[in-house]
């Protein structure tokens, strides 16, 4: 057990120097954009501000202060857990992402869960079948090649526009939830079943499954039983990209989609130089990244046994 | 105990079954092809042609009907909800149906009495008395009195509100002064004629006195309209509900009394394929921005009107900087206003939907001068050439393009990505290739919104900006041409004129109460900015609309807003 927790304690602490670098870089590039930070917080180039408002927007948000100053100020707050109030909306950053966050939450679980899922049903069906390997391979490619924007705008054509069996705008309950979802999760199942293919197929060449095959077991029951443990290792290691092309996608299927979540918010938030609140989704970001991966390093030691041994 | 280590397969499988071969291969064949199907089907689905449930148009019998929800998709979205901090325009059309005005805009240059009953102004032209109107409540309850009218003016200059441009409308504002509790004094720190009109806008209309008083992350927009403020889901939607005891519309309204509608929903779908199927497909009743390539085919739908609304104010202008490099010279702007064929770029870009322009202010401004046009420097290449070579750019380069002492004719017009718009990057594609013809380069540096603001706009070092501002007054040739108007000044002037002769005029027109001075003063600003080729008219922008043949009664105010006060929804 001690062993566990020390590595638990170095993973954590490592987190932390994630949070400060990911934090550290969100200020950095908010403060090297050119430009006057007042002016765009004042409503950008459309806005026709006073210099007597600039002056406020500059007070009221220390950006007279020098940057060095600005900067120990911000770790601070931080350190506190202080993410600070929105310029733009006037409201304190926490209540605006936990406000969105919902939303972008069911979206993209709901995108990683079907992807995990068609990705596995394809790859067991397909893996070691060369005809309808290659087909599956054409439709996987056409997946991947296609971004979630097209295969929005097609999804809604025909089964919101047509067929009308979903909804675009009512994103209450979960049938509005369908088409988001489906595109999102079609890139990424594209690559995760090709991944979990081949694990399958070098799994089913292995001489265990030729045992399992003499044994009689049927050939469902060896892909998966036996071989999909296999095969689910470098899926595990590739959940980390999942993660952000998840994070990627939300912002394109949100717009196309007409849904609010973070990824509306935080591209707003980076024109209109909103910088509490890019930061804020900014070091959520980084902290679920680390997370996610600590519990991934935590899984590999359940699914292989021998990471298990050879941590211990 | 069989040699199997692994129970579970012993177990489980039972009597061991007869196999064809090692690999089964049925199963993922079939499943193959029914995605094959499937995808198929889709893409059947998408392609075909025509549609068969949409509603068909019915005779309109029958009068207005009360009830119902209208909800209306809008393309883009908004930051705040108070009309004196917001400058979107998302904001002044939403809160158009919260907020009264002490006016309302009738024509061109024509006011009613909204919340004022009736007003007068002083000799000087610094003080307006207005009379308002009894009997008016907030949807809080307050009662709308003189305060109200002081405390929302005075929200709006506040420096700690921010406004983005509801104070730049009133820029002489000094004070208010209630004189009792139905008759407020507004002095001015200079004439203004365009205050009357700043008045009917939206981005100043009346508020809650209590609504304001409470904290700036609590505000709720609290008028007097026809509709009050249910719910703002942010990015998603605006929710507004009747206001069952209005009773103020603006005089000469056409339906008096309280909205036939119960509920009014504003939904921001910034994606245009979004939009226009959710139209189609009966998903929402109207719909804003709708794209000129579409707008053709909506009138063979049966079941669509489009409406579209000329905006009044400054033209899509492209604005050349007469302070910088070969633009200092006239005859080398004018050669370059009479290389490119705007008319024809626009007529194909555009499909006919948006009219070309050959004035910096649309026509359907007061003060318009359809004769100015006359000085404008027309599509005419040969002349175009002819001015380069007296301006002594009479050598070219091996592409093609003027030289002079050994430099290109080049002018820099920066590309601002974020603000680009009805396909506005495709016609600037066009006017390049159009300058290149005489020899003149344009180079289009793509550039984000703070390298726009501060090196181009501020910094100056542009050639070419092009920008439309909308605003039914004649003073936005001010705005746009007054020396003091730069845009560092908060001000539209990026061809940075410098130009004493109008500066004068502009400055008549705005302290003038005689229209006639007005209208000759504006007239002589519209035919110098032509002749000096400092603008190059390129379009008016149109504000196209549809709405589902359901929808009744929704009539578009002076200022191009819809108005859902006597809108009702029929089968």
């Amino acid at each position: 057990m001690a062993p566990l927790a020390i590595r638990l304690a170095r993973r954590l602490a490592l987190t932390l120097f994630v949070l400060w670098g990911a934090a550290t870089l969100a200020f950095a590039g908010m403060r090297l954009v050119p430009g006057d930070p007042a002016r765009i917080i004042a409503g950008g180039v459309q806005a026709n501000a006073t210099p007597e408002v600039l002056d406020a927007i500059r007070d009221q948000y220390g950006l007279r202060e020098p940057v060095g100053v600005q900067y120990v100020l911000f770790l601070g707050r931080l350190l506190r857990a202080d993410l600070g109030g929105s310029y733009q909306l006037g409201r304190p950053v926490s209540s605006v992402i936990g406000e969105q966050l919902g939303s972008t939450l069911s979206l993209a679980t709901g995108a990683a869960v079907l992807g995990f899922c068609l990705a596995v049903a394809l790859a067991l069906l397909t893996a070691g079948r060369p005809r309808a390997r290659a087909i599956s391979r054409v439709l996987e490619f056409c997946s991947i090649s296609t971004p979630n924007f097209w295969i929005g705008i097609l999804l809604l054509a025909a089964f919101s526009f047509r067929l009308r069996w979903f909804p675009v705008l009512g994103d209450e309950g979960a049938a509005a939830l369908v088409l988001p979802c489906a595109a999102l999760a079609l890139p990424i199942a594209g690559v995760l079943a090709q991944v979990t293919r081949e694990g399958l197929e070098r799994a089913l060449d292995q001489p265990f499954a030729l045992t399992a095959r003499s044994r009689g077991a049927t050939e469902n029951r060896i892909r998966a039983r036996h071989a999909l443990r296999h095969a689910a290792l470098p899926v595990l290691t590739l959940s980390g990209w999942v993660l952000g092309e998840l994070l990627a996608g939300t912002v394109v299927v949100e717009t196309v989609f007409a849904r609010q979540g973070l990824g509306h918010v935080v591209v707003a938030a980076v024109r209109g130089r909103d910088f509490p609140v890019v930061t804020g989704v900014v070091v959520l970001s980084a902290l679920t990244f680390s997370l996610i991966n600590i519990g991934l390093d935590l899984l590999y030691g359940l699914v292989d046994p021998r990471v298990r041994e050879a941590a211990a | 105990m069989s040699l199997s280590d692994d129970t579970a397969t012993r177990v489980d499988d039972g009597p061991v079954r007869k196999r064809r071969s090692l690999r089964s291969r049925r199963p993922a064949v079939l499943g193959a092809v029914l995605a094959v199907i499937a995808v198929a089907a889709v893409v059947l689905v998408v392609s075909a042609g025509g549609g068969d449930e949409r509603p068909a148009v019915r005779a309109a019998g029958g009068g207005p009907v009360a009830g119902g929800t209208l909800t209306y998709a809008l393309a883009g979205t908004q930051v705040s909800l108070d009309p004196a901090v917001a400058a979107t325009a998302v904001t002044g059309l939403i809160d158009r149906n919260i907020f009264d005005s002490l006016v309302a805009q009738t024509g061109p240059d024509t006011f009613a009495p909204w919340l004022a009953t009736k007003w007068t102004v002083s000799g000087d032209g610094k003080t307006y008395t207005f009379t308002l109107r009894e009997g008016v409540t907030f949807h809080d309850g307050t009662p709308f009195t003189a305060e109200a009218v002081k405390a929302s003016l005075d929200h709006v200059v506040d420096p700690a509100t921010k406004s983005a441009y509801a104070a730049s409308l009133i820029a002489p504002y000094e004070k208010s002064r209630v004189v009792s509790d139905h008759v407020v004094e507004v002095t001015l720190k200079r004439p203004f004629t365009p205050f009357l009109q700043a008045l009917s806008v939206p981005y100043l209309g009346i508020q809650s006195p209590a609504a304001l008083a409470k904290p700036v992350a609590d505000y709720r927009p609290v008028g007097t309209g026809p509709f009050s403020y249910v719910s703002w889901e942010k990015d998603k939607r605006v929710t507004l509900r009747k206001n069952a005891g209005y009773a103020s519309p603006p005089a000469g309204a056409s339906h008096e009394g309280a909205a036939y509608l119960d509920t009014l929903v504003f939904e921001f779908v910034p994606e245009d394929a979004t939009r226009w199927g959710a139209l189609t497909s009966g998903q929402v009743q109207a719909i804003a921005g709708v794209p000129p390539v579409n707008a053709g085919k909506l009138r063979s739908l049966p079941g669509f009107a489009l409406n579209s609304q000329e905006t009044p104010g400054l033209n899509y202008n492209l604005y050349l900087n007469q302070t910088r490099g070969p633009l200092r010279d006239v005859r080398v702007r004018r050669a370059l206003s009479a290389a490119v064929n705007v008319e024809e770029l626009v007529r194909n870009i555009y499909f006919g939907h948006f009219p070309v322009a050959r004035n910096p202010l649309s026509r359907t401004t007061a003060s318009y001068d359809p004769t100015a046009e006359s000085e404008l420097a027309s599509y005419d290449p040969d002349a175009a050439r002819r001015l380069l070579d007296e301006a002594g750019w009479t050598k070219t380069d091996a592409d093609g393009y003027r030289v002079k002492d050994g430099k290109t004719l080049t002018l820099v017009w920066p590309y601002w990505a974020e603000g680009n718009k009805e396909q506005r990057d495709v016609l600037a594609e066009g006017i390049q290739a159009q300058a290149k013809q005489v020899g003149i380069k344009i180079e289009r540096p793509a550039v984000d919104t703070g390298a726009f603001v501060a090196k181009y706009l501020i910094g100056g070092g542009y050639d070419l900006v092009d920008v439309s501002f909308a605003r039914p007054t004649p003073d936005v040739l001010r705005f746009a041409f007054a020396s003091g108007n730069t845009y560092a000044k908060a001000g539209g002037n990026v061809a940075l004129v410098d130009s004493p002769q109008i500066d004068r005029w502009v400055e008549e027109a705005a302290e003038t109460s005689d229209p006639a001075t007005a209208d000759k003063d504006y007239a002589a600003v519209q035919r110098e900015v032509l002749r000096q080729a400092y603008v190059l008219p390129l379009y008016t922008p149109v504000q196209l609309t549809a709405f589902s043949a359901k929808v009744r009664g929704v009539a578009f105010d002076a200022q191009t807003y819809p108005v859902f006060h006597g809108a009702w929804l029929g089968d």
